[in-house]
């Protein structure tokens, strides 16, 4: 994938952090059925995980808050560029946008890295449209760029990251609270099935606006990935669904 | 990793509405005591992840099984299976004193163990406040609260706790913060582990000696000591 462009063949792949951070050649996916490896989220310092309640089920889905604990940026290079460089199909790593510098170093870092094919962004959920174009900025230099908006306020956001020079915007997951059994309410990203007609009308929205978009969120079916690219996305990102292992494959 | 289709024979509900699922599967895809299978009816969404299976009991083509999540399988219902997965419990060679204890939702989980030494030549005994299913006349039972008294007489124990509950682990044993058990312990973390090892997502985290381990690869069996709590 040069920069620029987005051919994704085919037009699926994972959504940062749903199948680690290189492509495992010993696990159960098919990487020929993929179009791109997309990594868990990394930033330039390591993160540990989130304290407290971490996962609740609902029905249709699940919430998740995991802090995406990573080692780091310098450990993660030391572990996995070498996986990168024999990837079998493309690589985008995701970058958690913390801060402007931080991204920047971190993208500045990954031009030189062989085998690294593309960048995503992580864009906070309060971040507002001046931080998404700073964000994007920082980021982009020799590889294309794609910005991952909150899924809630991607058509407010979208038009400021391709502007600013993103080749396309994807969708995260949206938050949300469950209460858990104890009462103590529960703050995290939404997953499962129960999500996604929210966000096939974000990525309805968002075509119709022109926007290059990567549709995400709840897709667990065919149907699902058919209908999310009758919407207008570009591509598919698959994410609780490869937790059901080989799952997956039905969809091709 | 093995990647297997499985189908679900029959289901029974243990003492305390505890589901026990027989699978029938080939051998190599049968967990050893404390590891697990990952299962997914692919036909059906009501679970959205797959669901870790921990072995109760083996048979000659299969296993009964206990599923960490209620399940909506029927009798015929087709799984497609991958494992076993994780590390599970690894049992002395010379052991002769197996103490168990059970904290979590059912003792099920430690049933291969009971299995493994019945030859266990100086006894085994089960410590837990559950209510519990028919088991082998080799096992004696005592509540948890005996446990204080009686915890210099196993040579090997081998725990089932949720991860929730990890904190009381102390109280339950009677140990004072700093003290350790006098004999090796092994200890079955209980936990939601969604990605079941495919992502590193960190939703099973748990504090360890040397930094954070996920239940869902690093575990869910390990060395008590190696955890903090």
């Amino acid at each position: 994938m040069a920069k620029h462009d987005l051919a994704f063949d085919p037009p699926i792949m994972n959504a940062a952090g749903s199948l680690g951070f290189f492509p495992d050649l010993h696990g159960p996916i098919d990487w020929g059925t993929l179009g791109a490896f997309v990594t868990n989220p990394v930033s330039l310092t390591p993160r540990t995980p989130a304290r407290g309640s971490r996962f609740q089920a609902y029905p249709g889905g699940f919430l998740l808050h995991t802090g995406y604990p990573n080692p780091g940026m310098s450990q993660v290079l030391r572990r996995h560029a070498g996986h990168w460089r024999g990837s079998p199909l493309p690589v985008i790593v995701h970058l958690l946008g913390q801060g402007i510098e931080e991204v920047a170093k971190m993208a500045r870092r990954l031009e030189t890295v062989e085998g690294v094919s593309g960048l995503e962004v992580g864009v906070v959920s309060d971040a507002n449209a001046e931080m998404v174009v700073a964000l994007t900025l920082a980021a982009s230099g020799e590889l294309p760029v794609i910005m991952r908006l909150p899924m809630e306020r991607s058509v407010e956001l979208a038009a400021a990251a391709i502007q600013a020079g993103a080749v396309a915007v994807s969708l995260a997951p949206p938050r949300g609270i469950i209460p858990a059994k104890d009462g103590e309410l529960v703050q995290g990203r939404l997953y499962g099935p129960a999500i996604l007609p929210l966000a096939l009308r974000m990525v309805q929205l968002l075509t119709q606006l022109g926007i290059p978009t990567i549709g995400a969120g709840g897709i667990y079916t065919p149907e699902h990935k058919k209908a999310m690219l009758t919407a207008g996305a570009l591509a598919v990102q698959l994410d609780g669904l490869l937790w059901r292992a080989a799952g997956y494959t039905s969809l091709m | 990793m093995g990647h297997n289709k499985g189908r679900v024979s029959e289901i029974r509900l243990e003492t305390g509405r505890h589901m026990e699922v027989r699978i029938a599967c080939p051998a190599g895809a049968i967990p050893s005591a404390g590891q697990y299978l990952l299962a997914s009816d692919l036909d059906n969404l009501d679970n959205v992840l797959g669901i870790p299976l921990f072995a109760v009991e083996k048979y000659q083509h299969g296993f009964w099984a206990t599923p960490q999540y209620p399940v909506a399988w029927t009798p015929g219902t087709t799984l497609d299976l991958v494992g076993p997965l994780g590390h599970g419990f690894d049992l002395p060679h010379n052991l002769q004193r197996l103490g168990l204890v059970a904290l979590g939702e059912t003792v099920s989980r430690l049933m291969p163990m009971v299995h493994l030494t019945a030859q266990a030549q100086g006894g085994m005994t089960l410590f837990t406040d559950l209510a519990l299913p028919l088991l082998p006349t080799a096992l004696e039972i005592y509540p948890l609260a005996s446990l204080k008294e009686a915890l210099d007489w196993p040579d090997f124990m081998a725990l089932d706790v949720p991860l929730t509950r990890m904190v009381e682990l102390r109280d339950v044993l009677g140990l004072s913060y700093g003290t350790g058990l006098p004999y090796p312990a092994q200890v079955l973390v209980t936990t939601p582990i969604p990605c079941a090892g495919m992502a590193q997502c960190g939703a099973c985290a748990v504090p360890s000696r040397r930094g954070w381990k996920l239940v869902c690869e690093d575990g869910p069996v390990f060395e008590l000591n190696s955890l903090k709590w």
